[in-house]
């Protein structure tokens, strides 16, 4: 998929993009305004990741311009203002979802995903798990054919753990998944070790699950063979 | 504490009761110094009459040299008389007493005339007299006829003062209520008062210039924050994705990997403390909307429900006694949501195993109360007294909080108009009360 990041922070731009294409994302930056004005009307994108706090445009202008030329780029905003007003007018303009700064590359990436699947009706195939099957498109969890029930928080958990699957998500960013950014004070670690703990003994109950590892001091890993 | 339209028609009421009373002090000295006046004047106009019929018709017809010495006349009830004698006297006369007369075998006191005069050669004297009786009794009269005039006139001005002072004080009366409907300056009604008194008109002015002067200042704030929350987080958020890339390459050592989590932690607490500051900032300058309507028993019901499990985990029971519900109108949902729920993950965190966290809603008269107790180690009076400050309550041992979640529950609190009461005991717990007015 093509995603154009548009941001003023070259620094912040180069990092999302290096994290994207890791996930076999094709990127385009844009460091202006203006350069993204020309670059959304030349180019077709799936996704634009957009700053509102351009120093030479004002951001919502942007997602106007696009939709006035019917492109069918998904907007996500990403700004470090996060007056409830800007997220209400952006959502108002067509933009498809929100993210606060500072945010998680892995929330980026959920995102997105969450966004493919709704818009361009992107199916996630199955994962398998060991006996359990985790159905992204129903959100069920399936272990030897048999349906585990899981609280919402405790699914979100386990996808958001699939989603980054051979990789290390800290407890805050699983936190922040979970719970947003508005419980600024509550980055209460133990939280998520409860969760974790509950969603383990729940499926344990089912079959092993030496696929959820926690890795000591930093957080959680589903492991998967490639 | 009294109103000015009030004390405006006390002082005119009061100010008119002393005129009347001035007056009905000095009137009877007023009244009989005209009346002796009007008395002696109309005594002097009898004796011109009299002496007037004498040049004309001669003394003979009231005096003969042989029949008698003296004449008199008076009418019948004795108010006036005049009389003419012959008397020998070294000088003239003309005065006018106070005498006593005996007519008919009657004593009465007369004002009384006398004047001597000549005519060939002999002298007489003329006594021209009124009773005091009929003079008092004018007196008498004029006297009434004062006194109703004298009220007429005070109530008539007095109810027209009255009425002039309120048509005049009524722009005030309507300033005071723009000012008294709101409860921010943005609210402000803006439309000038009518009025043709200056006064006003230059109150009416200065406030609105103040509130406008206010609001600019309250934008200027709003866009300070957003602006310094933009400067701080940008570069917190690319040593954030900088670190979160270092940390997902695959041939990490451990050591390492411990170590950029760890400067993740340190970031997060970073983001974490501007964005507390943030939110306070935003909820003092009045960012946050007010437009919610919900039942208060369903936000502490979905609390329940978040906290309980690591409640369990952590073998502090959470028990809810709800028995009464408010439906809490013209509140921020997601903020009453934080408020509460800072305050019951601060009583679960400061718990120890197999301790008690309670939560009660109840219903009082005119309030709502929702009290959160806790069985923990309870507060010193100091630590109470600081318990609402920003970051005062940083305990090092509590894990990662910044301490500023009862800060940001206690602005959450006032900005809702909500009273907060902390009451401890030290060695037993912790109890929070949260009360809504119902009146307003």
């Amino acid at each position: 998929m093509n995603v154009l990041i548009v941001e003023d922070e070259k620094s912040l731009a180069t990092e999302i993009a290096e994290f994207l294409k890791s996930e076999n994302f094709l990127c385009d930056l844009a460091y202006t305004g203006m350069d993204a004005s020309e670059k959304i009307a030349v180019n077709l994108y799936d996704f634009v990741l957009l700053d509102l706090g351009l120093p030479d445009y004002e951001g919502l202008d942007l997602i106007r311009e696009a939709r006035k030329m019917n492109s069918e780029a998904s907007f996500i905003i990403i700004t470090a203002r996060g007056a409830v007003e800007d997220k209400v007018k952006g959502l108002d303009l067509g933009a498809d979802d929100y993210l606060a700064k500072p945010f998680a590359l892995t929330e980026l990436l959920s995102r997105i995903n969450a966004v493919a699947r709704r818009k361009f009706n992107v199916s996630n195939p199955d994962i398998i798990l060991g006996d359990f099957t985790v159905q992204v498109q129903s959100r069920k969890l399936l272990c030897k054919g048999n349906e585990v029930e899981l609280t919402k928080k405790e699914y979100d958990l386990l996808q958001y753990l699939v989603l980054n699957h051979n990789r290390v998500l800290t407890r805050q960013q699983l936190y922040e998944h979970i719970w947003g950014n508005m419980l600024d004070d509550q980055y209460d670690s133990n939280f998520i070790d409860v969760h974790i703990k509950n969603l383990r003994k729940k499926l344990n109950n089912h079959s092993p699950t030496p696929w959820l590892e926690t890795v000591r001091g930093v957080g959680y890993r589903i492991s998967t063979e490639e | 504490m009294m109103r000015l339209k009030i004390k405006l028609s006390l002082f005119n009421l009061l100010s008119k009761l002393a005129f009347t009373a001035l007056f009905l002090i000095l009137m009877p000295y007023i009244i009989k110094r005209i009346n002796l006046r009007h008395i002696d004047n109309e005594l002097i106009q009898k004796r011109e009459q009299v002496l007037t019929l004498i040049s004309n018709i001669g003394i003979e017809p009231f005096i003969t040299s042989d029949s008698a010495d003296a004449f008199g006349s008076y009418n019948i009830l004795k108010e006036e008389f005049v009389s003419i004698e012959k008397v020998n006297l070294s000088e003239d006369w003309n005065y006018i007493e106070v005498a006593t007369r005996l007519i008919e075998g009657e004593e009465i006191d007369y004002r009384v005339l006398n004047y001597s005069f000549m005519i060939d050669g002999q002298t007489y004297l003329l006594e021209v007299g009124k009773s005091l009786e009929s003079i008092l009794h004018t007196e008498k009269n004029i006297k009434k006829v004062m006194l109703l005039f004298l009220v007429f006139i005070i109530s008539i001005t007095f109810l027209t003062d009255t009425q002039y002072n309120r048509f005049l004080l009524r722009p005030l009366d309507k300033i005071k209520n723009k000012l008294k409907r709101i409860s921010d300056p943005s609210l402000f009604d803006q439309t000038p008062v009518k009025t043709t008194t200056s006064d006003f008109q230059r109150l009416d002015s200065a406030l609105r210039e103040l509130m406008e002067h206010i609001n600019i200042l309250f934008r200027k704030e709003k866009e300070i924050t957003i602006n310094i929350s933009h400067e701080l987080l940008t570069p917190v958020s690319i040593l954030r994705s900088k670190l979160e890339n270092l940390m997902l390459r695959e041939e990490l050592d451990p050591e390492i990997q411990n170590k950029i989590e760890e400067s993740l932690k340190t970031v997060h607490r970073l983001q974490s403390l501007i964005n507390s500051l943030l939110m306070i900032t935003r909820i003092e300058s009045h960012q946050y909307l007010r437009e919610d309507t919900f039942p208060v028993k369903e936000v502490l019901q979905d609390i329940i429900r978040e906290i309980d499990p690591v409640a369990e985990d952590a073998g502090v029971i959470l028990k809810q006694e709800l028995n009464d519900d408010l439906m809490y109108k013209e509140a921020n949902r997601s903020l009453i949501f934080s408020m509460f729920y800072n305050v019951v993950n601060n009583a679960v965190k400061n718990t120890p195993a197999a301790g008690e966290v309670k939560i009660t809603g109840n219903k009082k008269p005119g309030k709502f109360i929702v009290m959160i107790s806790d069985t923990g180690k309870g507060l010193t009076e100091e630590q109470k007294s600081k318990l609402f400050l920003r970051f005062k309550m940083r305990d090092k041992n509590s894990g990662d909080g910044t301490g500023i979640g009862l800060a940001i529950a206690k602005t959450i609190a006032d900005f809702h108009k909500i009273e907060v009461v902390v009451s401890s005991e030290p060695g037993k717990g912790t109890k929070f009360s949260f009360i809504f007015s119902l009146n307003s």
